[in-house]
C-alpha cells in the first residue's frame, strides 16, 4: 500500500493547492483521493502554467500529474493520526499483534 | 454553433470510426469540440470505460485515451471561456495545420509549442448545448478514469514495499530465489545473526500460517514444534531494533 496516499486522503474537505506536472497550480476543496492518488476537487481556482488564472467548479487531476500537494496547516493533527494509522497497517493487521521491530510508545 | 472545421485538411487527425457500443457511461449529443480554441463541429460526446470519443455529426471524429488525459474540469467562468464546458488536458500533440498559419489571440499556441519538446498539451473543451448536463460528464469521466490508472504508479507501489516484513515474506513464499538456501543446506551457512535473523523469519510466517501463535515476535515452545522440521535451535526472544539496519535495499 502506498501510505503516502493514505496522508491525502485525510485532507477531504480541506482547502488544498495542487502544484501539477505542467506547472500549473489548482487550488480548491479536496472532495476525493483515490489509491492512485488521482485528485478531486472543487470550487477551484485554476492557475494554468502561464499563469493564467479561472475558476473551475470541479476539478479531477490523475495522480500522475500531481507533483506537490500543499498540506494546509490545520491538518497537522491528521498527519500524525494518518501515520499511526500507517503503523497499524504496517505490522498487518494489529497494533498489538505481530512483531514489534521497535520499542512502542502507547498514542 | 459555428461549423468551420470538422472535414479535409483541416483537422487531420480526425477520423471516421463507428460510436462505441460497449461500456458508455454517458453519452452527451448535440456537444460542441473545441481543440485549443478553435471549434471542431457539432457532434456527440462519448464518455466510454475504454476511451473518449466525440463524434461530429457528419460522422468523424477522434479519440482520447484516459492514461493520456492529464486533468479534466466543470468550467462555468465565463470570464475565462464564453460557454460553460467541459474542459479536458490531454498529454498528446494535435496536428491543427490552419492554426500554424493563423495567428492566435494570445500567442498561447506558439507558447505551447515550445513546450512541447519536453510535455506537449492539448486542451479540448466540451460545450454541451445542455448545461445542466456538465455534472453528470464530469463524472463519468472521473469514474472511467480512474479504470485506467497510471502503470508508473504501481512500480511506486513496489518502492514502498520496503516495509521489511512484506518482502522477505513474499520472497520465502516463492522460495526459488538463489540467494535463499533450503533448511538442510542453509543451515551451516548460517552466521548466529542469520540464524535468529531465520527464526524471526518463520516465526512470521507461523503467525500468517496461524493467528494463534502471534506474540510480538516472540515465539512460543509450541509454535517451534508445530512449525519447525527437526530443526533445534534455541529460541531467541527478538530483540526490539535488532534489525533495523540488517535490511538491504530492495
Amino acid at each position: 500500500e502506498n501510505s503516502l496516499v493514505i496522508l491525502l486522503q485525510g485532507l477531504h474537505g480541506h482547502v488544498t493547492t495542487v502544484d501539477l506536472r505542467d506547472e500549473s497550480t489548482a487550488t480548491g476543496r479536496v472532495t476525493n483521493v483515490d489509491a492512485f492518488m488521482n485528485m478531486r476537487l472543487a470550487e477551484v481556482t485554476f492557475t494554468d502554467r502561464q499563469g493564467t488564472a479561472s475558476h473551475l467548479d470541479e476539478l479531477f487531476v490523475t495522480g500522475r500529474n500531481v507533483r506537490y500537494v500543499h498540506i494546509p496547516d490545520e491538518v497537522d493533527i491528521r498527519v500524525e493520526r494518518q501515520l499511526q494509522a500507517i503503523h497499524r497497517v504496517r505490522y498487518f493487521g494489529g497494533r498489538d499483534k505481530g512483531r514489534k521491530e521497535f520499542p512502542r510508545t502507547k498514542h | 454553433m459555428v461549423e468551420e472545421g470538422g472535414g479535409g485538411g483541416a483537422m487531420s487527425f480526425l477520423k471516421r470510426f463507428p460510436p462505441p457500443a460497449e461500456g458508455v457511461r454517458h453519452q452527451q449529443p448535440d456537444t460542441e469540440a473545441v481543440l485549443a480554441g478553435r471549434t471542431l463541429g457539432a457532434g456527440t460526446l462519448y464518455i466510454a470505460e475504454s476511451r473518449l470519443s466525440w463524434l461530429e455529426n457528419s460522422g468523424v471524429g477522434f479519440s482520447l485515451d484516459y492514461p493520456t488525459i492529464s486533468l479534466h474540469a466543470v468550467s462555468r467562468d465565463l470570464n475565462a471561456y464564453p460557454w460553460e464546458h467541459l474542459y479536458v488536458m490531454v498529454n498528446a500533440k494535435f496536428e491543427e495545420e490552419e492554426t500554424k498559419e493563423a495567428p492566435m489571440a494570445e500567442g498561447e499556441e506558439e507558447e505551447e509549442d515550445s513546450d512541447d519538446d519536453v510535455e506537449p498539451i492539448a486542451e479540448f473543451r466540451f460545450v454541451p448545448s445542455d448545461k445542466s448536463a456538465l455534472e453528470a460528464m464530469f463524472s463519468a469521466m472521473c469514474e472511467c478514469q480512474a479504470l485506467h490508472p497510471d502503470p508508473d504508479d504501481e512500480d511506486s507501489d513496489n518502492d514502498y514495499e520496503g516495509e521489511e516484513y512484506d518482502v522477505e515474506a513474499h520472497e520465502l513464499e516463492q522460495g526459488d530465489i538463489p540467494t535463499f538456501y533450503t533448511y538442510e543446506e542453509g543451515l551451516s551457512h548460517l552466521t548466529a545473526e542469520g540464524q535468529a535473523t531465520l527464526e524471526r523469519l518463520e516465526g512470521m510466517l507461523a503467525q500468517s500460517v496461524s493467528s494463534q501463535y502471534n506474540m510480538a515476535g516472540v515465539r512460543t515452545e509450541d509454535s517451534i514444534r508445530e512449525f519447525e522440521d527437526g530443526m533445534e535451535v534455541d529460541i531467541a526472544p527478538v530483540v526490539a531494533g535488532q534489525f533495523e539496519d540488517a535490511e538491504v535495499d530492495h
